[in-house]
């Protein structure tokens, strides 16, 4: 059986070496470049995304259409900003911790299928910049749930729009394919399913939901295009058609949808509070079991998104799956708390943006609660309310979630530390940039401002103005981030294997770890947050001691050369190494 | 996909390879399973919807053709049977040539569909009917799942002349069969996905 400790007097080893800036723009199939790939791209449509962001928030500062000069541009600006958010930030940045940190935390050397890991990764930029490329001819205006006949009316935008969203589902499947493999069949000895670390699992959830949803909006967008192309009319009334068709099977998509997008995040952040509170995971089945629930709950809920236009016998039952989605969701949340509770905290950046996640999430699930309450929904359904909800969600949910998991693993994919100093201002400006954008919406929703739309009544002019100024703090609040990953890079303190001192197999190894992940077969600690143990501070010294961030007594130049000397070939350079004192948190 | 994990002593072994890339594929049809289910949902709702026009495009119709195609693909998910038999006893030739014809009969069967496009356009079944017309609403629903099927043929086909060509690179053994294989898996789902079709649009 798996025992605690590792192997007895191994060498100590620094780094790896970071691979060169070659090795990224080129195929590969190591699973850490390919992670290191999404992330790069993702954060490119973030900061794109980010600026339409702003753009519109500009225009809205007045109730005019005045700096777009037409509302159709807003419209695009718009469509735009989400579809790039969602298809092009959120859901690669999944790819992209699920390829980095997986196949690490189940001591795989790399995914089920390296060459498909790469080929789906590198469907995303062509897709990414086809989508772009419809600024050329005419943007998308639909909106990013494209409802017709409004799509069917737009410009040839809409159609490189849906080509493109289209070879990004295709992706996701191919992604999610390798990840359901990696995570069932390519566990080691020692880690049944039931002490996987619960990134894993809820990774597996997603990629379940990916296989089983994505090929419904892959279908809805063949006949969207068709009805582009090839004149049929699959959702044209006038010719036979049905346009409820589309919203069907769009929501029956789209509504697991948002659970692969926050489902990750959910995973991220049970390792980052246990890690940073060094307590074990409270209710550790129950958050497992949870994200599974969630992920077969979540297909059954798709109609709550058409109370307003579905025959009414249907609100009262897709209300009630909508209420019952909100208990897993519940359970989740007050395992965190438990988890938490009583913990030796320690308020790092990870820590800060994963208690961030849990306060404005339980926003985003409480004013869920009230938009999935058909009388509630029939007055506030396509209001700012609904913006805010799902910001709430998104935001306040998933990208919190992947702000706290960059922090966490990025000493571990870059070898460096970032900076707590910087991390805290981008933690406490997004924080307060959130709610100051996003708590004005809720006012202005409740008091009937609809969304996606340049102008509004005077009257709402307070609320808007207010939520404008919030949102040019949450944009810079980003520059904080980009700053701060730009310094880590050139300045940063080396990490040393396991900074965070956490129990998971991805730290029991250098970082940046070596192309094939560890340098023996990696033996998973029983427990995987077993923390406040004297064994596992045993394990933890003992992995110190192996990986530390720096050689304790540093001879001359020799010894780091020479503990990099066994290293695989061509790592070697790049490393500085045993510059800085060792740390502890 | 195999070639990747050639780091022997490192990644799972050949065996455990195989495994991985089976489950895989089956996630895969997973997922095509519920494009199709899109497409002949939609056929279905409007076949419960407008009896008549369905009943106008039978007449036009004849079913003659189509079981004879519906056959000859029924026949070439038996010839795939055979060649993976042959090549678990070890028969490289025999492998060749069963699943030769399966690509033989996969090719027959797109030959015998495009008739089929051809005869149904002269009756006046397009893809854009408008609502004058008797077959109003049909084309796009019948063409769409139906194409989108052949589509997956062709495929297969092509898929099907590369497993005969790595049979005669003498890729396969008894042991590691587990292209054709997978091979096997895609060409069955697309023989049930036509059954599927071929009862609802020509049978009920
Ligand atoms: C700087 C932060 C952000 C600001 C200020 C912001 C602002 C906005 C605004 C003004 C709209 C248009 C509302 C309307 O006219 O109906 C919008 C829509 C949207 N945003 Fe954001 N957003 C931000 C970040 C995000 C993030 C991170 C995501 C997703 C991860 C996201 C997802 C969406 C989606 C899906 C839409 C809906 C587009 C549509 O209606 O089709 N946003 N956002």
């Amino acid at each position: 059986m798996a025992t605690a400790s590792l192997p007895i007097r191994q060498e100590p080893r620094i780094s790896a070496g970071l691979p060169r800036v070659g090795e990224f723009m080129r195929w590969s199939v190591d699973h850490k470049i390919i992670g290191v790939q999404y992330m790069v791209v993702a954060l490119s449509f973030f900061f794109i995304g980010g600026i339409l962001a702003m753009l519109m928030r500009w225009e809205l500062l007045t109730p005019d259409v005045d700096f777009f000069g037409d509302g159709a541009v807003y419209n695009s600006a718009m469509t735009m900003h989400g579809t790039i958010m969602i298809f092009l930030w959120v859901i690669p940045m999944i790819g992209a911790m699920g390829n980095y940190v997986v196949p690490l935390q189940i001591g795989a050397r790399d995914m089920a299928f390296p060459w498909l890991n790469a080929f789906a990764f590198w469907i995303i930029p062509p897709a990414g910049i086809l989508m772009l490329l419809g600024w050329l001819v005419g943007p998308a205006e639909a909106g990013w749930t494209s409802y017709p006949p409004l799509s069917l009316l737009g410009h040839d935008g809409q159609l490189l729009w849906a080509v493109s969203l289209h070879l990004l589902g295709i992706s996701s499947i191919l992604g999610a394919i390798n990840f359901i493999v990696t995570i069932l069949n390519m566990r080691p000895e020692g880690m049944p399913l039931f002490r996987m670390p619960l990134l894993c699992w809820a990774v597996l959830a997603t990629a379940l939901i990916i296989v089983l949803a994505t090929p419904f909006l892959a279908g809805a967008l063949t006949l969207l295009i068709l009805d582009m192309v090839a004149g049929t009319s699959f959702f044209i009334a006038a010719q036979g058609g049905d346009v409820l068709l589309w919203q069907n099977v769009f929501w029956f998509y789209s509504h697991p949808a948002v659970y692969i997008m926050v489902l990750p995040s959910m995973g991220i952040i049970s390792e980052v509070l246990s890690v940073h509170s060094r307590k074990p995971v409270f209710g550790y089945r129950m958050i497992a079991l949870s994200s599974m629930s969630i992920a077969l709950v979540g297909f059954t809920v798709w109609a709550h998104h058409m109370f307003t236009s579905l025959t009414p016998e249907l609100r009262i039952p897709f209300m009630i799956t909508s209420m019952i989605i909100a208990v897993p969701t519940g359970i989740k949340i007050f395992s965190w708390l438990a988890t938490i509770w009583g913990g030796k905290i320690h308020f790092t950046s990870a820590m800060n943006f994963a208690l961030g996640f849990l306060s404005l999430f339980l926003i985003g699930g409480l004013t869920g609660v009230i938009v999935g309450s058909v009388p509630v929904d029939i007055h506030l359904h396509d209001t700012y309310f609904v913006v805010s909800h799902f910001h709430f969600t998104l935001y306040g949910g998933g990208v919190m979630g992947l702000f706290a998991g960059v922090y966490h693993w990025w000493p571990k994919i870059t070898g460096r530390m970032l900076n707590e100093g910087l991390g805290r201002w981008h933690f406490w400006l997004t924080f307060i940039g959130f709610l100051w954008t996003f708590l004005p919406q809720q006012i202005a929703g409740m008091m009937g401002m609809p969304r996606r739309v340049a102008t509004y009544d005077p009257s709402l002019l307070i609320y808007n103005q207010l939520s404008s100024l919030g949102a040019f703090v949450l944009g810079a609040s980003a520059l904080f981030f980009f700053y701060n990953l730009g310094w880590s890079l050139a300045r940063g303190r080396v990490a040393g294997g396991n900074p965070w001192r956490a129990l998971t197999l991805e730290w029991a190894t250098t970082s940046p770890p070596p192309p094939l992940n560890f340098y023996e077969d990696p033996v998973p600690y029983p427990n995987p947050y077993g923390y406040g143990s004297d064994a596992a501070r045993e394990y933890l010294d003992e992995q110190q001691r192996r990986f530390p961030a720096a050689l304790e007594a540093p001879t001359d130049e020799g010894s780091t050369s020479a503990s990099l000397a066994t290293q695989p070939a061509g790592t070697s350079a790049g490393s500085s190494a045993g510059t800085s004192a060792g740390q502890q948190q | 996909m195999a070639e990747a994990t050639a780091h022997a002593h490192h990644g799972p072994s050949p065996q455990e390879q195989a495994e991985n890339i089976k489950f895989g594929v089956w996630l895969y049809l997973a997922s095509e399973v519920i494009i199709f289910s899109v497409f002949i949902t939609i056929y279905a709702m409007f076949r419960a919807q407008n009896p008549d026009t369905v009943f106008h495009v039978r007449e036009e119709l004849g079913i003659a053709l189509v079981s004879f195609n519906t056959f000859l693909l029924l026949t070439s998910s038996w010839a795939m049977v055979m060649g993976l038999r042959a090549i678990q006893a070890g028969k490289q030739r025999a492998l060749m040539a069963w699943i030769g014809l399966t690509a033989l009969l996969g090719t027959a069967f797109v030959g015998l569909q495009y008739v089929e496009y051809t005869e149904l356009a002269h009756a006046g079944v397009a893809i854009n009917n408008t609502n004058a017309s008797v077959f109003a609403g049909f084309g796009m629903r019948f063409y769409t799942p139906t194409a989108f099927h052949g589509a997956h043929v062709i495929i297969g086909v092509i898929w099907a002349l590369w497993v005969v060509w790595r049979a005669w690179k003498g890729r396969y053994s008894t042991e590691n069969y587990v292209g054709v294989e997978t091979f096997g898996l895609y060409w069955h789902f697309v023989d049930v996905v036509w059954i599927l079709l071929f009862t609802l649009i020509y049978l009920v």
